[in-house]
């Protein structure tokens, strides 16, 4: 365990913790020292993360495919229980740590050219600044505690960033909902943690998912029942995170935000958090649970895509096609494609991101029209676009190949991915029953819907006539991409979609170099299907021809636009309107009562002692006042009356006094006289 | 020879008239008067039962004393009569009521 580092090992170490400090450094500079509205702000942010992306890049070529690297220190101790916190540098930590700089740096060089003239400049970077340094440091931390600690912080960026635009009533509502989504997912993850905890004693994570690990040893031998719930929590903490069914619906909502924190949080990094989350704890995982993963991923995956079939929005499309593809990588970690589900992801975190990006460019687009000619039309409903191919040429081609990427065309890098997790779906549900092959086929479904809805966008945004009157092309002369900005860092994403990044041959995703990377926790399989990718890219166009002849031809009519399956895809499968009518009904019909009951049988309760503490303290008042009053007040009139009297001697005349004197001498004699 | 209890008579006589000069005259001096007489009626008293110590005189003797503190208290009476109607501008004791409550 251990090892003496070296001390080149150190420094790498040390470069990768200022790899992650450094975003933070600019969100604390940011918050308090730059001026509001400064254009510095954005620099600042952009040079801090390009600076975490240079680090990052040289620390992921020392640690790749090396022994990872491990550092630690006594965090704090609890009796004789020692918590430790430390660095764990692994091929899946410097992989994380260089795409999500790698995602961040453009998403920032656009923002700072998207974000121009916002009131609050300086604090969209802050808040950029400190997502990207806990989700770094997520990635990163060997200790579950600090990991969940980042977890909330991640979520709590994200959530500061969903209601960016607070004055907006959508976008509060967003990212409470957000909020509480993930709390659910938070409080399984905690659940998880404890639950690990008891069963192992500790919180390091390279101690219970390392090599050698115990969860290693303790899945390979009996799987007991606590280990599946912890691994079951940990799988809902990563469903709530990476918005899998049941708790996605914060996700499409979440698109309040602006659209470049769409692209860095809501599609390439925080949400596939969920996904890392269950690569950390891979170990955990029994049969039974990455079972359960296989099914949520599927359904979820092939969920989302039939939702975004229907979506006019061109924001919840992109974000029911995010929802679609981590269900993907999801049923790629559960069948056990390990290797295939990061590479999915890191592919899927530059086309996704890159078409986030367009999708920012093209509304911003909209709104300038909308503003020129004085309409009122929503900038974002996909059917008042149109024929932007010849306004928007370079978003045009950079979105082409962010689209053909996510359909998994060949020569892009999703195909790489996507045909991994298709072959070794096939190859999972082989000789296992005809159920389990329902979810291979879900995914190939999935894959042709998702060619379907991603056509439709690209041809009812880029191609035919504007759906907006009175509008074309030729009218609208000046180009609105003047902003290298803005679109340098779509080219360069659209660049990191294509294959040579990943992998030289582009027909085969085993020779690709993530995929390389991970081999030794695959299972290893037999690609059975070399047949299954070809099918499905032929299919796959297909279908997106299909979409070509509905939308751009409008040719065939026999797509229904309305029908039970149309009404289900267009309201989100009732997702939402089940939570509302059902849960959130509950959870006030519940308050309602809780408030009837404080209001009627508490307060009653409390208004009773109080009534009776008046009454008897009106009692005791009464006594108070008449009796004990009265005896003291009896006691000095007969004082005061008893001086009076007496006071009624005292004439001042002397021979007054002599005279009583006398008197009483006298009677005093008299009497002793007689008695 | 006169006998005892014509004096104490006398005596008594004089001491009630002093009684009661001193308790109906609105005059200061003429109660001081009262006062001397009631002194002079004890001093007879004194006198009177001298006769039976032929030996000592004591009663004469104790007479004498008594005559001189009279004189004395005569002269302390008479200051405070003074001081008494510098201060009131009268020498009616009853008018002289400052010493109630």
């Amino acid at each position: 365990m251990e090892t003496v580092l070296t001390h080149s090992d150190i420094s790498v170490i040390q470069l990768a913790v200022t790899a992650v400090v450094l975003p933070f450094v600019a969100f604390l500079l940011n918050l308090f020292i730059v001026p509001r509205q400064s254009k510095l702000s954005g620099v600042l942010s952009g040079l801090a993360i390009g600076a975490s992306l240079a680090l990052s890049v040289f620390v992921f070529f020392e640690v790749w495919n090396q022994p990872a690297l491990h550092v630690q220190q006594i965090w704090f101790t609890v009796g004789s229980t020692q918590i430790r916190l430390g660095i764990w540098l692994n091929n899946l930590s410097v992989l994380m740590l260089l795409l999500v700089s790698a995602i961040a740096l453009p998403v920032h060089v656009y923002s700072i050219a998207y974000m121009k003239g916002d009131n609050h400049y300086t604090r969209y970077f802050a808040y950029l600044s400190l997502f990207c340094f806990a989700m770094l440091a997520l990635v990163v931390v060997d200790n579950l505690l600090l990991l969940y600690a980042f977890w909330e912080m991640v979520g709590f960026a994200s959530y500061l960033l969903i209601g960016f635009w607070f004055t907006r009533e959508k976008a509060i509502q967003a990212n409470k909902k957000a909020f509480l989504m993930n709390r659910i997912g938070d409080v399984a993850l905690l659940t998880g943690i404890m639950l690990v905890y008891t069963h192992y004693d500790t919180f390091d994570i390279v101690t219970l998912f390392g090599d050698h690990s115990l969860a290693t040893a303790a899945a390979t031998a009996t799987a007991t029942k606590s280990v599946t719930i912890a691994g079951l929590c940990f799988l809902a903490g990563a469903v709530a995170k990476s918005a899998q069914f049941p708790l996605h619906t914060w996700l499409p909502d979440a698109m309040e935000g602006p659209t470049s924190v769409s692209a860095l949080i809501h599609a390439a990094t925080m949400v596939a958090a969920g996904i890392f989350l269950l690569g950390r704890v891979y170990p955990l995982f029994n049969t039974e649970v990455l079972t359960v993963i296989a099914i949520v991923g599927c359904f979820t995956a092939f969920m989302a895509a039939t939702i975004a079939l229907t979506q006019t929005d061109l924001k919840r499309i992109l974000a029911y096609s995010t929802i679609s593809q981590l269900g993907y990588m999801m049923m790629a970690m559960g069948i056990g494609a390990y290797s295939s589900a990061l590479f999915h992801l890191a592919t899927h975190a530059f086309f996704k991101c890159l078409l986030f990006l367009a999708a920012g460019v093209i509304i911003h687009e909209m709104q300038h029209l909308k503003r020129k000619h004085r309409l009122h039309i929503d900038a974002q409903n996909i059917n008042n676009m149109g024929g932007l191919r010849k306004i928007m040429p370079v978003t045009f081609i950079t979105c082409c190949v962010a689209a053909l990427a996510l359909i998994g065309f060949p020569l892009t890098a999703g195909c790489l991915s996507k045909d991994g997790i298709l072959i070794q779906g096939f190859a999972w549900a082989e000789g296992k029953g005809w159920a389990y092959s329902i979810i291979p086929i879900g995914a190939v479904l999935t894959s042709l819907l998702t060619a379907f809805y991603i056509g439709r966008l690209m041809f009812k945004v880029f191609f035919g006539e504007s759906g907006l009157e009175g509008i074309s092309a030729d009218s609208e002369p000046e180009a609105h991409e003047e902003n290298p900005l803005l679109y340098l860092p779509m080219i360069l994403l659209a660049l990191g979609s294509l294959f040579p990044l990943f992998s030289l041959n582009p027909l085969k995703f085993e020779s690709a170099w993530i995929v390389k990377g991970f081999a030794d926790m695959v299972n290893k399989t037999e690609s059975s299907g070399e047949l299954v990718p070809f099918l499905i890219s032929a299919l796959s166009v297909c279908v997106v021809l299909i979409a070509y002849g509905v939308y751009v031809r409008q040719k065939l009519q026999w797509l229904k636009f309305k029908g039970v399956l149309f009404n289900m895809s267009y309201n989100q499968w009732y997702i939402d309107t089940f939570y509302n009518g059902i849960i959130v009904r509950a959870v006030v019909g519940l308050s309602r009562a809780a408030s009837w009951f404080d209001t009627y049988v508490i307060d009653g309760i409390v208004k009773l002692i109080a009534g009776t503490g008046l009454v008897l303290s009106r009692i005791s008042a009464w006594i108070d006042r008449y009796i004990i009053d009265g005896i003291i007040h009896s006691i000095t009139y007969f004082v005061k009356q008893a001086g009076n009297f007496i006071r009624g001697f005292q004439t001042g005349r002397v021979q007054g006094y002599l005279f009583t004197m006398l008197i009483i001498v006298l009677a005093l004699y008299i009497l002793k006289t007689f008695i | 020879m006169s006998m005892l209890s014509d004096f104490m008579f006398i005596s008594a006589g004089l001491f009630c008239i002093g009684i009661y000069i001193v308790l109906s005259k609105r005059n200061a001096i003429q109660i001081l008067i009262g006062i001397e007489l009631m002194i002079n009626a004890a001093i007879l008293n004194l006198v009177a039962f001298g006769k039976y110590d032929d030996l000592a005189n004591s009663g004469q003797v104790f007479a004498l004393f008594a005559i001189v503190l009279a004189a004395a208290a005569v002269a302390v009476a008479l200051a405070i009569i003074l001081n008494v109607y510098r201060q009131y501008k009268t020498i009616d004791p009853a008018k002289v009521e400052r010493l109630k409550d």
